[in-house]
């Protein structure tokens, strides 16, 4: 259980203002200065030696990600770009620091472009947040007025801070996807290698952190490297918000140290599964993209990457999807689906062709009009996308689908041999679109 | 003249024998539109057809067809049947005919061929 | 230079490439969709997955670079499965994918038989289908009169969107949509605006483009394919004609990296249908002022009574735009043997061909040269519509390059950035003398290209515009000893090739193009004979008697006296010389229509009527003494290196040239001579080009 003294994202409740002077009291943008001229190698290494690792899903240290960035230029500027196109379902931790904690933003980007030599910084918000990207320009705007960030600020680095807006794209969420968005194409993830630390936005050299990752590094320099560490698990350091949603009593957004048990999580801020322990079917412990992990085996889990992982499943973006006995698990896993048919950019042939595909199985198997040879079918059309596209759509399409197959054949099966029993002759035909 | 023709060939109206069968148990029961007349056994069931000329057996429309091959056993006279207005009247097989079927390209036909590969339009002045 | 091993076997490989050639260079054959030599790297189609060692999934191998590879733990090479069976799995996983909503139309589709997605379901998919869901239906587009589309057959790999914003740099082809719903359109349903867009279908690895003119008409496997060259510029892309019986059923471009790399221009790919419409099939004389039909014999023998009651000066002949070497070669001959001075193979009135030799009228830096050049100055020509596929290049150069490059002449659109510098000569001699700003990024050059294209010289005073920019060429730098930068664009295929024999008017007494007109307006000129010269103003030979030969039925068989037929580019075997000079072979696909004969031989035969026998009997006697005559035409397919000693001759013309701005010679692309006039693709083409703006289209008919 992490003390309140502990917690990074004091305002995360919007209980104080957002505003500057408000931020400057709860201990934003103090000692930035002092950070800067201890040099950008300090810091990175500070941030290395955090053990922090990305917030956006994928769990890479940041500061050996930072590290990657030239130190000298070869003529072409480096840049800094803040994702916080958060569209995964479930997840909802940077809403809540754009609008209420956004110095600590501004703030992590001015340090964290500083550490990359990168001039300039792009916010890309989700086109969704509206409110949210006029917090966050409130905030910029605030810093700039200050003399915190702009030409000849206070910190003598010139640091320009733009905030873009999205289309509403799940798939900008991408990196590469988003740099093409940046620059004005449609967003469609680009081929690796080469990596935006090599060849990023504009062709220059580039970093794409989560708003989360960016947001806890000035506090971490201020509190130091070794608070961070000690707090959490071994390699899974720090503390990490949770976004607690589903079947619980008390849904909400909440900051714990990694490697929080599940069932501690719960109990002290969601005010426990909804009906009870008992009545707890199965838990998405990452987002809507990793795979859902039944009852058992995850009561007692630490939440942290690397026991989720050996769980076959994941932490991702930490968004805890709590999902009781009263779930049709089936066609939550196939609205999820949809959602990846959806939001799938079309531009290579597994993901695009694949995610339909599975859809509409599942969308079938919902209703039990489908037959048992076609579960095996599903996950093998599911491992037929994993792997083979070009960004990591297709895993995060496939890895919900192959969860529920793994755990809740059972439950598939039982509704397809009610639908052979007592098939419904007088329900309309719907046709698969 | 008939009479030779009837008494030698069998592929003109009928033979002698057919007409004597006829004037002893034949009853007319009709003619179509071609002349061929139609009969049937007084007393029993036979039925046959006297052809107008020569013995074509497509000359035999539809609804005496019916009768003649004992698939019904109204007559056509008696039927209150009228034809739709997309009947075609009948025709009989026009086979080994100028006026037989020649689909079209058909070098037999005298409307113009499609268009095939190589032709090319000529100029002229 | 890294090693790698594919399948067991060590290669060494160039630096850079991708790992797809590598295994190309290796032996190992990969599928592919997206992946094209000459297009940007998509990567989309996921076809080409391969496994390398070490790595946690297939990689798309077109689109990882080998210099990218890892190597081992211990320094030995990266190593790369082609043939594993994962990499079969996800071949067979993507295949499936591919084909789940790709309708099985094969039956009825155009590209059946000559399809990548049908080849390759063979080879590398399975043989049965898991999807039992509706297939996706998509609408077709309207994309111009040319290409037609099946979208639903799209497999998206892009390749057209690429092409038409790579190589033919317009910006109307793209995709809309998203995941499923993605699809290929222009946008607004209007027609590509490319001269270049025919290329899209050979690109489209379905039946989702395909060709609208040729749609429905044969199979690939009935066709008879022959080698040939495009007449329609004065490029000479290398194109195969695909013929079935007597017909010519389509043209399609063969590789040539020197000349058209593997695009050719619209113009060359829809003409076909102007090959069997408007044709001479007969020989005609004209009686009380109207054409009848005639036989061979009564037209010679026409021709006969009116040459011989005629002097040779006041006999003329001019060669037009199609006509193959021997056919001039022939007629050259003829004419010689007639005593005849006044002969002209220039029907547009330029000057070139007079001095400075051979490397005074050719393309001299070569068509592969244009990517050497690093400045580029184009001088009254318009490259877009004189020569697509060199405009292509130019494009494709300066991509990579963003060279400098200056206009003199018409603004147009041409595909890529460009310094206008003025309309006419006078901004002209400002170069050629050093003044203008210009100047100073040429000399800067190290090998500077001046571009002349016909606008620039088919004007009264073209000599003198040909003397400056010899001038300006030689100011720059542009002549030395490696590089040539001096390159005349030429728009006629026969041009260079007549030039080369010298089919020029004789030098004591000889008329050009324009002096035969005029002798024939005045009286002085009693026969005038064409050769298939079309693009001349026929009401200026007055009373003259003409004879024309030729294959279509244009300007000039309506004003001949005595019509022969001839044969065109595609019912003969004749030798074409393009504007660099390379001497090429178009080989007979088809015979002549009706009684029309091959050019050479209606020569052959008039000359003896004449009285004046060719010493050829053969085509192949002929070429026997064409080479004799003419020792540089035996050298075929090779770019001569034509020598530039006599090059300075004509910057010292007169150097004085009209004020008025240079216009292209090709003011309607789709109609630029006469087997276009007669073709009614060519024409519903320019009519839409004309009119600016699309008819409405539904994209499904046709």
């Amino acid at each position: 259980m992490l003390s309140d003294n502990d917690r990074i994202f004091t305002n995360l409740y919007g209980i104080e203002s957002p505003g500057l002077r408000a931020a400057k009291r709860r201990g934003a943008w103090d000692g930035t200065k002092k950070f800067m001229q201890n040099g950008e190698d300090w810091i990175i290494n500070q941030v290395k030696e955090s053990g922090l690792r990305g917030r956006g899903g994928a769990g890479f240290p940041t500061g050996l990600k930072w590290s990657f960035m030239p130190k000298k230029s070869d003529g072409r500027p480096s840049y800094l770009v803040v994702n916080a196109d958060e569209s995964e379902p479930g997840t909802c931790k940077d809403r809540d620091i754009l609008r209420h904690d956004p110095h600590l933003l501004v703030e992590g980007c001015l340090i964290a472009a500083f550490a990359m030599r990168a001039p300039v910084c792009y916010v890309y918000v989700r086109g969704e947040f509206i409110r949210e990207r006029e917090a966050l320009q409130k905030a910029v705007d605030e810093a700039y007025d200050a003399g915190l960030i702009g030409k000849n600020n206070k910190h003598g680095w010139d640091f320009d801070l733009y905030v873009h807006h999205g289309a509403g794209a799940y798939i900008c969420g991408e990196e590469t996807a988003m740099l093409e968005s940046l620059e004005g194409k449609k967003g469609q993830p680009r081929l690796k290698p080469p990596f935006p630390a090599n060849v990023g936005l504009y062709g220059a050299p580039t970093t794409v952190n989560n708003v989360e990752s960016i947001a806890v590094v000035p506090t971490i320099l201020r509190r130091g490297a070794n608070w961070f560490s000690a707090l959490g698990r071994p390699n899974n350091t720090g503390t990490k918000l949770f976004c607690i949603s589903g079947h619980v009593n008390t849904p909400c957004n909440v900051e714990e140290e990694m490697g929080i048990p599940f069932r501690d999580l719960i109990e002290k801020h969601a005010g426990g599964v909804r009906g009870g322990w008992n009545n707890l079917m199965a838990v998405i412990p990452g987002g809507s993209s990793v795979p859902c992990l039944p009852a058992d085996t995850c009561k007692d889990m630490p939440m942290d990457f690397d026991t989720l992982r050996d769980l076959k499943s994941g932490l991702g973006t930490a968004a805890v999807i709590v999902m009781d006995k009263s779930t049709d698990i089936v066609r939550a896993i196939a609205r999820l689906a949809y959602f990846y048919k959806h939001e799938s950019c079309g531009q290579c042939t597994p993901c695009r062709e694949g995610t339909g595909w599975m859809w509409r199985v599942l969308d079938r198997m919902a209703r039990g009009e489908a037959e048992k040879r076609e579960i095996d079918m599903l996950l093998d059309v599911s491992y037929q996308i994993e792997g083979h596209t070009i960004c990591a759509l297709g895993d995060a399409a496939a890895w919900p689908v192959q969860g529920l197959i793994r755990h809740f054949r059972h439950e598939i099966e039982r509704r397809i041999d009610e639908y052979a029993a007592n098939p419904k002759p007088d329900e309309a035909m719907v046709a698969a679109e | 003249m008939n009479f030779i023709l009837q008494l030698f060939t069998w592929w003109n109206g009928q033979t002698l024998g057919t007409r004597f069968f006829t004037w002893r148990k034949g009853e007319r029961v009709g003619e179509d539109g071609f002349g061929n007349v139609y009969y049937r056994e007084r007393k029993g069931r036979r039925r046959w057809v006297i052809y107008n000329g020569l013995a074509e057996p497509s000359t035999v429309p539809a609804e005496w067809h019916g009768w003649l091959h004992y698939t019904v056993d109204v007559l056509p006279s008696e039927q209150d049947y009228t034809a739709h207005d997309w009947q075609k009247p009948h025709r009989p097989n026009m086979t080994g005919t100028t006026a037989a079927y020649r689909p079209e390209g058909s070098v037999l036909t005298a409307a113009e061929r499609p268009a095939a590969t190589g032709d090319y339009e000529a100029w002229r002045p | 230079m890294p090693k790698l091993i594919v399948d067991g076997t060590e290669v060494e490989v160039e630096d850079g490439i991708t790992l797809l050639q590598a295994c190309e260079e290796a032996g190992a054959e990969i599928p592919r969709f997206c992946y094209h030599d000459r297009l940007s790297i998509a990567g989309n189609c996921r076809m080409c997955l391969v496994e390398v060692k070490g790595a946690p999934k297939p990689q798309a191998s077109c689109a990882l670079s080998v210099n990218d590879l890892r190597p081992g733990p211990n320094g030995e090479p990266p190593e790369v499965l082609t043939g594993s069976a994962q990499v079969k799995k996800a071949r067979e996983g993507v295949m499936e994918f591919l084909l789940i909503n790709h309708p099985l139309d094969c039956p009825i589709c155009d590209q059946g038989g000559e399809c990548d997605l049908q080849d390759q379901a063979m080879a590398y998919g399975i043989d049965k289908n898991r999807y039992a869901e509706n297939k996706r239906a998509v609408e077709d587009k309207y994309i111009g009169p040319l290409v037609k589309t099946i979208m639903t057959r799209c497999i998206h790999c892009t390749r057209c969107v690429r092409f038409t914003t790579e190589v033919a740099g317009i910006h109307e082809l793209g995709a809309i949509g998203r995941g499923e719903d993605m699809e290929i359109t222009t946008y607004l349903e209007k027609s590509m605006s490319s001269e270049l867009q025919g290329n899209v279908i050979d690109l489209c690895p379905v039946g989702a483009l395909t060709s609208r003119p040729y749609a429905f008409s044969a199979r690939p496997w009935e066709l008879r394919k022959t080698e040939s060259i495009d007449v329609m510029d004065a490029l000479g892309s290398a194109t195969r004609i695909d013929s079935r019986g007597r017909e010519v059923m389509r043209v399609m471009p063969r590789l040539n990296e020197d000349v058209n790399e593997e695009w050719i221009s619209d113009k060359a790919r829809f003409i076909w249908d102007g090959l069997r419409s408007q044709r001479l099939d007969r020989p005609y004389v004209r009686e009380n002022g109207a054409l009848r039909e005639a036989s061979w014999a009564e037209a010679f023998e026409v021709i006969a009574e009116r040459v011989k009651a005629s002097d040779p000066s006041r006999m003329a002949a001019i060669a037009g735009d199609l006509s193959a070497v021997e056919d001039m070669f022939a007629l050259k001959d003829l004419m010689d043997a007639l005593g005849v001075k006044s002969i002209d193979c220039r029907q547009d009135g330029s000057a070139l061909g007079e001095a400075g030799g051979r490397a005074g009228y050719l393309f001299n830096a070569g068509l592969a040269g244009v990517e050497d050049a690093d400045a580029i100055l184009l001088v009254g020509t318009n490259p877009r519509l004189e020569a697509a596929v060199l405009n292509a290049r130019i494009r494709k150069t300066w991509l990579r390059t963003r060279l400098p490059i200056g206009v003199i002449g018409e603004q147009a659109d041409l595909t890529y950035d460009y310094d206008y510098l003025g309309a006419g000569a006078e901004t002209l001699s400002e170069v050629a003398s050093g003044k203008h700003k210009f100047a100073q990024v040429l000399k800067r050059a190290e090998r500077p290209m001046i571009i002349v294209g016909q606008g620039a010289l088919n004007r009264g005073d073209g000599r003198a515009v040909l003397a400056q920019v010899v001038s300006a060429a030689q100011a720059s730098g542009a002549i030395g000893e490696n590089w040539n930068g001096f390159c005349v664009l030429h728009d006629a295929a026969a041009r260079v090739g007549g030039l080369d024999i010298c089919f020029l008017p004789r030098l004591e007494g000889g008329r050009n193009v324009g002096e035969i007109l005029q002798g024939a307006s005045a009286g002085d000129i009693d026969v005038v004979y064409l050769l298939g010269a079309d693009e001349i103003d026929m009401k200026k030979f007055g009373s003259a008697f003409v004879i024309y030969q030729g294959s279509h039925g244009d300007a000039g068989a309506h004003r001949a006296d005595v019509i022969l037929p001839g044969a065109a580019f595609s019912e003969k075997s004749g030798t074409y010389v393009n504007t660099e000079g390379r001497v090429q072979l178009a080989r007979r696909a088809v015979f002549p229509p009706g009684d029309a004969r091959e050019d050479w031989a209606i020569l052959r035969a008039l000359s003896a009527v004449l009285g004046h026998t060719l010493p050829y009997n053969t085509l192949e006697q002929l070429r026997a003494a064409l080479r004799e005559e003419c020792p540089h035409l035996a050298a075929t397919d090779e770019k001569p290196d034509a020598t530039t000693s006599e090059l300075g001759d004509l910057a010292g013309a007169p150097k004085r040239a009209r004020a008025a701005g240079f216009t292209s010679p090709v003011d309607d692309y789709y109609l630029t001579n006469a087997i276009t006039r007669a073709s009614k693709v060519m024409a519903e083409c320019s009519a839409l080009r004309t009119a600016g703006q699309s008819e409405e289209g539904t994209g499904t008919d046709g």
